[in-house]
């Protein structure tokens, strides 16, 4: 993933794992395609992260393969033909595994950063 | 094959759709938002696909996804595959070397065939050089010898060869090289034979329209092969301006050739010679040509017929020819083409058995695994999955083997060299290549599909439940995977029982060859091959000298102690000189029409010429020294002549006349001999007329030598005896059993071959027996422990496990025997007195057979008679 507004190549590398877990954690609410999923991330971001498409495409390719989405063709709120995807059993387990280590890493970061300053 | 490309591409195409739909989708559906939110159409698509940041760039990298995907699987796919194999290395090893054995024959035994059949010949466009050919309408059959006359008028009339050119072969004759004297292969040839095969000189220059000497006079000029001049002058340079004697004829070498130019066959000597015309029923030249570019076969062959009917018609001589065309490389290969095919086919089967052996094995194997497969497929690994998965298995299996099996090929090849014929052609050539190469890489793939799908297919259409509800190993094997295995066991037996019995008559029918009464003693017989070089010019006089020569030379030789017989023979047959019959007359009796009238061999031979060779005089008397040019013309005839020409009289004191000249004298009949089957033991022995070489007829003879001594060092002493009374006299050795081993080269070659790849095939079938029933043993402990514990002895259980056994064993035989009867009846041109049908054959067969299969069966049931059944129902 790389982040439109803090746009760095080094950022990008560094969060794929990112990218993964928000896409999982978009999905794991209900079936989505691909723009849904995009759109979805920068709404309840408050627009701060921007999904870059060429790397959420190659991004849900890569779970897929994985077998934590599994997708198929399904008609979409305006009656056309998208691709869903959807969470399976292991992609789950793979969400809960991410989302506590990224917890347990936020929080440690958190700590060294020490208390955020107070807006001025 | 192209199904399965064609399965890939339809797969990717859906891929591509898929994509190109889903990003479609994304951007119109992004562009409806921007709409909603305020924006007008043109200005949303360019906000739309501005954010998208392009359509190419992500089809790409989501491509770039996929490949790393498939790449990644494929080394899990290896990395598990060598991971199992090495789990069971006993089974790898087992399967392993059975696949590289088969990999390895078929690519040595290939390696030969594309050499020396498929490979064009080593000139510029080979593909276009033909051998033209007399055609005789009567018999049907085309043969290489050629008409002096006959070609010239071809060469004027036709418009479809490029160049076209004759050779007449000389045979090995006394040759003059320096001081010393040797035996050279010499070819008189026409102007343009050397530009029919493209060739140029790698040193001096090749023969041209004026080395042709016209008017009768002997040539003055010759080129000479690479490796002779190597032998004789160091090198091709150093040779240029030497001056050979060829028969009596100086001839100055102006050119060598290329080092891999050799035709007519072992020719050293090409000399220039003016075409004859002179005699349109003389054949004693070979034509060759180049078509012209563009021509095909088809239509030349047809001009060429149409040239040779017009000859028939304006000829007497031409009444029963006309002209063919046969690829030249379809002609040099033509003798050898029936072994080779033979051996190809039978490395062939080799290979399927391997193959049925490695699917049995592989088989068993998955059926082992059954309980490991079903929790893969529970834990939600799809069929292809799996599938692909136990097909990774077989790659590596087969890349391994594949790697073995090149590795072996290039030993079996060097062993497949030794053994072949040295008259093969271009068998110096082979080489694993490329093709060879290519061809394992392809047996490699191929085993790989036939022996990795069957399991894979049979693996995942387990019945999942049911594999997890029976305990791991306890698995009853289904029955549909023991009928499939059982029918491997089948097919591996029946094509073996083809292999052994092919094998068998060969073998048969070789004994017969080999022990077949000859008529004559062959061991302990030292044949020296001589020529005493008679002039034209002296010719009378020569003849006289020659006579006294071989005369002195045999006295001297009788004299040397341990040399029991000596005689000299004009003529060694065994098929190195097929020699013409003649017709012959007997006195008192009607000569017949030209064309009817009956034929004999003729061969001139001194006195002792039957001691030596132990052949029976059975009426009359031998030779005598007293048989001079100054007496009474003698003969002696064979016992086939005499029943041919004499029935129920005594031929002997009869006067008989051979057809070469109206002024033959006759020849009083003194002696009846046994008959010999010199020429091809695989025939009867032809009618034979014998004439004393001491009263002057007949070519310059070789010396047969009977020794009770090593023959080695009687030839030494013989080349002595020979360097002292001419040292012009070139000379070389053989004895009768390598003299006899040589016409005997091609059925050995095939039967040693063919014998070999039917003990393999036996071998890999009673592997395959083993392997199946160890394997039922072992699925069936359980209830064979029940069994014993119920009461069963353990000769119940060996009865048991060796009629599973042999069942399919009977089975085998008998659909094998019958294939081996339809293979038998298309190999009975092979057969040498062994009828397709031979018992004996048969009976062998299903002897060597059936005690494989009965040892292979054998061991498994003595283990099954051996389970303890107090250990194995405790375990339960």
């Amino acid at each position: 993933m790389s982040i439109r507004k803090r746009a760095d190549r080094e950022y990008s590398a560094h969060l794929q794992g990112t990218l993964d877990l928000l896409i999982l954690r978009t999905v794991a609410l209900r079936p989505e395609h691909g723009q849904g999923i995009a759109r979805a991330i920068q709404d309840q971001s408050d627009n701060v992260l921007i999904v870059d498409h060429g790397s959420l495409y190659p991004a849900l390719q890569r779970l897929e393969a994985k077998g934590f989405l599994s997708a198929e063709w399904g008609t979409s709120e305006n009656n056309r033909k998208a691709r869903y995807y959807t969470l399976t059993r292991k992609g789950r387990q793979e969400l809960i595994r991410e989302e506590s280590e990224w917890r347990r890493i936020a929080t440690a970061i958190a700590r060294i950063l020490g208390p955020a300053p107070s807006k001025v | 094959m192209s199904k399965l490309v064609n399965l890939f591409r339809w797969r990717r195409d859906r891929l591509e759709r898929d994509l190109d739909r889903e990003l479609r989708y994304h951007v119109e559906r992004r562009i409806e938002d921007l709409i909603k939110d305020g924006l007008s159409a043109p200005e949303a698509r360019r906000q739309a696909n501005l954010e998208f940041g392009g359509v190419p760039q992500v089809r790409e990298a989501v491509r770039d996804t996929w490949i790393s995907q498939w790449l990644d699987a494929l080394m899990r796919d290896v990395h598990y595959a060598i991971r199992n194999l090495s789990k069971s290395w006993g089974f790898a090893l087992g399967a392993g070397a059975v696949l590289s054995l088969a990999i390895g024959t078929s690519v040595a035994i290939f390696s030969v065939v594309s050499t020396v059949l498929l490979q064009p010949l080593p000139y510029p466009d080979a593909g276009r050089i033909v051998s033209i050919e007399t055609f005789w309408t009567n018999t049907g059959l085309s043969s290489q010898d050629v008409s002096g006359a006959d070609f010239l008028d071809w060469q004027a009339q036709n418009t479809v060869f490029e160049k076209m050119a004759v050779s007449y072969a000389g045979k090995d004759s006394p040759t003059i090289v320096g001081d010393r004297a040797v035996f050279a292969n010499p070819g008189y040839v026409s102007a343009d034979f050397f530009a029919v095969f493209g060739q140029t000189a790698s040193a001096g220059r090749l023969l041209t329209e004026k080395d042709i000497p016209v008017g009768g006079a002997m040539p003055t000029t010759a080129v000479v092969a690479y490796y002779w001049a190597l032998t004789h002058f160091g090198g091709a340079e150093a040779a240029i301006g030497k001056t050979i004697t060829v028969y009596g004829t100086p001839l100055q070498i102006v050119g060598v050739t290329a080092p891999e130019f050799r035709y007519p066959g072992t020719t050293d000597i090409w000399a220039p010679w003016l075409t004859s015309n002179r005699n349109r029923g003389l054949h004693d030249y070979q034509a060759v040509g180049k078509l012209k570019l563009g021509v095909p076969l088809t239509r030349a062959h047809a001009e060429m017929r149409t040239i040779g009917d017009n000859l028939a018609r304006q000829y007497a001589e031409n009444r029963l020819k006309t002209v063919a065309l046969v690829p030249l490389q379809e002609r040099l290969t033509g003798s050898v083409r029936v072994t080779l095919w033979v051996l190809m086919s039978a490395v062939g089967v080799v290979w399927l058995i391997a193959c049925a052996n490695i699917a049995n094995l592989l088989l068993a194997r998955a059926a082992g695994r059954t309980r490991e497969i079903a929790l893969r497929a529970a834990l939600g690994a799809g069929r292809g999955r799996v599938i692909r998965q136990l097909l990774a298995e077989s790659s590596v299996l087969a890349g391994a083997a594949g790697l073995a099996g090149l590795l072996l090929a290039s030993i079996i090849v060097g062993g497949v060299v030794a053994l072949s014929p040295a008259d093969l052609p271009r068998i110096g050539d082979v080489r694993i290549d490329m093709t060879a190469l290519l061809f394992a890489l392809a047996l490699s793939l191929m085993s790989t599909v036939v022996f990795g799908l069957v399991p894979a297919l049979h693996a995942s259409r387990l019945d999942l439940s049911d594999a997890l509800k029976q305990g791991g190993s306890k698995a009853t094997v289904s029955r549909v995977s023991t009928r499939l295995r059982s029918a491997l066991v089948v097919t591996e037996v029946a094509l073996s029982v083809i292999l052994l019995a092919t094998a068998g008559l060969l073998v048969r029918s070789f004994q017969a060859l080999q022990h077949e009464d000859l008529g004559f003693t062959k061991d302990r017989v030292l044949v020296a091959y001589t020529e005493y070089v008679v002039r034209e010019d002296n010719l009378v006089a020569d003849l006289q000298i020659r006579s006294n020569f071989f005369t002195d030379v045999l006295d001297r030789l009788r004299a040397v102690p341990g040399v029991n017989a000596a005689a000299g023979v004009a003529y060694l047959g065994m098929g190195r000189e097929p020699r013409a019959a003649q017709d012959y007359f007997i006195e008192g009796r009607p000569e017949g029409q030209p064309g009817e009238r009956p034929q004999a061999e003729f061969h001139a031979i001194t006195a002792d010429y039957f001691k030596t060779l132990e052949i029976p005089i059975l009426a009359g008397r031998d030779f005598a020294r007293n048989d001079t040019r100054e007496s009474q013309p003698v003969a002696i005839i064979n016992e086939t002549l005499a029943r041919i020409a004499f029935p129920g009289e005594s031929p002997v004191g009869q006067r008989i006349r051979t057809g070469t000249s109206s002024r033959a004298p006759w020849m009083e009949i003194v002696g009846l001999v046994g008959d010999a089957r010199w020429q091809d033991p695989s025939r009867p022995a032809p009618p034979v007329i014998f004439a004393a070489s001491t009263q002057g007829i007949g070519n310059s003879p070789s010396i047969l030598a009977r020794t009770s001594l090593d023959e080695a060092s009687l030839a030494s002493t013989l080349r002595r005896i020979l360097n002292d009374a001419d040292p012009t006299v070139p000379v070389k050795f053989e004895t009768m059993e390598e003299m006899f081993d040589f016409t005997l080269r091609y059925p050995r070659f095939r039967t040693q071959v063919i014998g070999l790849f039917a003990g393999m095939a036996t071998v890999l079938s009673a592997v395959g027996i083993f392997s199946v029933l160890a394997f039922l043993v072992g699925q069936r402990t359980r209830e064979l422990a029940v069994r014993r514990a119920l009461g069963a002895r353990a000769a119940d259980v060996i009865r048991l496990i060796v009629g599973q056994g042999l069942r399919l064993v009977a089975i085998g035989l008998v659909l094998g025997l019958a294939g081996a009867f339809t293979v038998a009846r298309l190999l009975s041109g092979l057969l040498y007195e062994i009828s397709p049908w031979d018992a004996v054959t048969y009976l062998g067969t299903i002897a060597v057979l059936g005690t494989a299969a009965l040892l292979a069966t054998l061991l498994p049931a003595l283990r099954a008679a051996t389970i303890s059944p107090t250990v194995v129902l405790r375990q339960e």
